[in-house]
């Protein structure tokens, strides 16, 4: 919710698209919410928003906006669902603000200056650094079930299943397997294996395994779970 | 059609007694037997009457200005958009959805009788409309899905789906 910096052309633009199928903010009345925003508001919207221009008319027209119906709320809660709250974005200014106090103590030596610089940049690095390394890579996993068949029934099933485990790749782990009759004495390979989504791609894996051209016929895949 | 809009506005305005109401000529314009009066002919002027009779005249418009709007879209209604082509239809809406660009309602800033009776008259054509053709009449289905939820004017004719994203509540249906 929230409509970014509505001090900014990006929050207007959001308030414009969100306002071109609706005459009022929340609901179908005008409201405090319609207050909230158009207070937050530093002028008339300029000309090529159309939809943000007039609303702010229409709402201008109201002289008593005070007894609108409902209850103001925080600006954030407004909005189109989905747009990330920037409304809280006072603890970057709040530092801007210390940065300005610096620049005015005239009374500090010049040294005292840049040590105090220098050392709000180290801050703000580590603090940047600590917050990205905090961020956990979660990784993609999937668990496949593979079928590979033979071309007869001739095919030595413990070599080829040798063979397709042979094969390695990076994010890729074999798992169970199993011999699983389909006629006239053939047996097809019924193997798990767990990939990395990112690493391994079942078109990789099916290259892979019918390059053993020899003893394998075909390869499916008869399952794809995501973990 | 126009007899149901004006029994629609009665129960609107909240008239006790309705109407009865007849039609002449073969356009059906709808005329009221007064009791003591001259009969009154025409969808507007009727309408105005009703408004005056309720004793809200604020529907007919606020100002000198919105008056004087109002009734120019009630004579748009009975003489471009009654009766009109389907090759009008894309002239009307076209015009309504410039018109509607930079406004919430039909006249002024509130809710008059120019809004019930464009939106009892548009009604049959947003029906016909594609999907496609709604977005492009951003203005007009904005307006329209503004005012057929305005409590108490959507008497006579069903709910139309105009936005796309909406999902339209339980209790339209």
């Amino acid at each position: 919710m929230g409509f970014g910096d509505l001090r900014a052309a990006s929050g207007l633009k959001v308030l414009n698209g969100f306002l071109s199928e609706r005459s009022y903010i929340e609901g179908y009345v005008p409201s405090q919410a319609d207050v909230a925003v158009f207070d937050s508001l530093s002028g008339a919207p300029s000309a090529d928003l159309v939809h943000a221009l007039r609303w702010y008319h229409h709402i201008l027209s109201y002289s008593q906006r005070s007894s609108l119906p409902g209850v103001k709320k925080p600006l954030g809660q407004y909005g189109p669902p989905g747009l990330a709250d920037t409304t809280s974005g006072s603890a970057p200014s709040a530092a801007k603000e210390e940065e300005d106090d610096d620049d005015i103590d005239l009374f500090g030596s010049d040294e005292e200056e840049d040590e105090e610089a220098e050392r709000l940049k180290e801050e703000r690095l580590a603090q940047y650094a600590a917050k990205k390394s905090k961020k956990p890579t979660i990784i993609a996993k999937s668990s496949l079930l593979l079928d590979v068949k033979p071309w007869d029934d001739e095919t030595d099933m413990k070599q080829l299943e040798a063979l397709v485990r042979s094969i390695s790749m990076e994010g890729l782990l074999w798992g169970q397997s199993k011999l699983l009759p389909v006629g006239y004495g053939i047996q097809k390979l019924q193997i798990n294996c767990v990939i990395e989504d990112d690493k391994v791609g079942t078109d990789m894996l099916e290259e892979q395994i019918t390059a053993f051209e020899d003893f394998v016929q075909s390869m499916d895949v008869a399952a794809f779970n995501k973990i | 059609m126009a007899l149901r809009e004006l029994s629609s506005l009665e129960k609107y305005l909240g008239l006790k007694k309705p109407n009865k109401y007849s039609t002449q000529g073969d356009k059906k314009v709808p005329v009221l037997q007064n009791n003591n009066g001259p009969p009154l002919v025409g969808l507007g002027t009727i309408a105005s009457h009703l408004v005056k009779v309720a004793k809200r005249p604020n529907l007919l418009g606020d100002s000198a200005e919105s008056r004087a709007v109002v009734q120019q879209w009630l004579e748009y209604r009975v003489t471009k958009l009654d009766g009109c082509t389907k090759e009008d239809t894309k002239a009307i809406l076209k015009d309504l959805n410039l018109y509607l660009q930079d406004k919430v309602y039909m006249a002024g800033n509130q809710f008059t009788l120019a809004d019930t009776f464009m939106y009892f008259g548009i009604h049959p054509i947003i029906v016909d409309l594609s999907v496609q053709e709604k977005e492009q009449y951003v203005n007009v289905a904005r307006w329209f899905d503004h005012i057929q939820r305005c409590p108490g004017v959507r008497h006579h004719l069903p709910p139309l789906a105009v936005l796309r994203n909406r999902i339209y509540t339980s209790k339209h249906h």
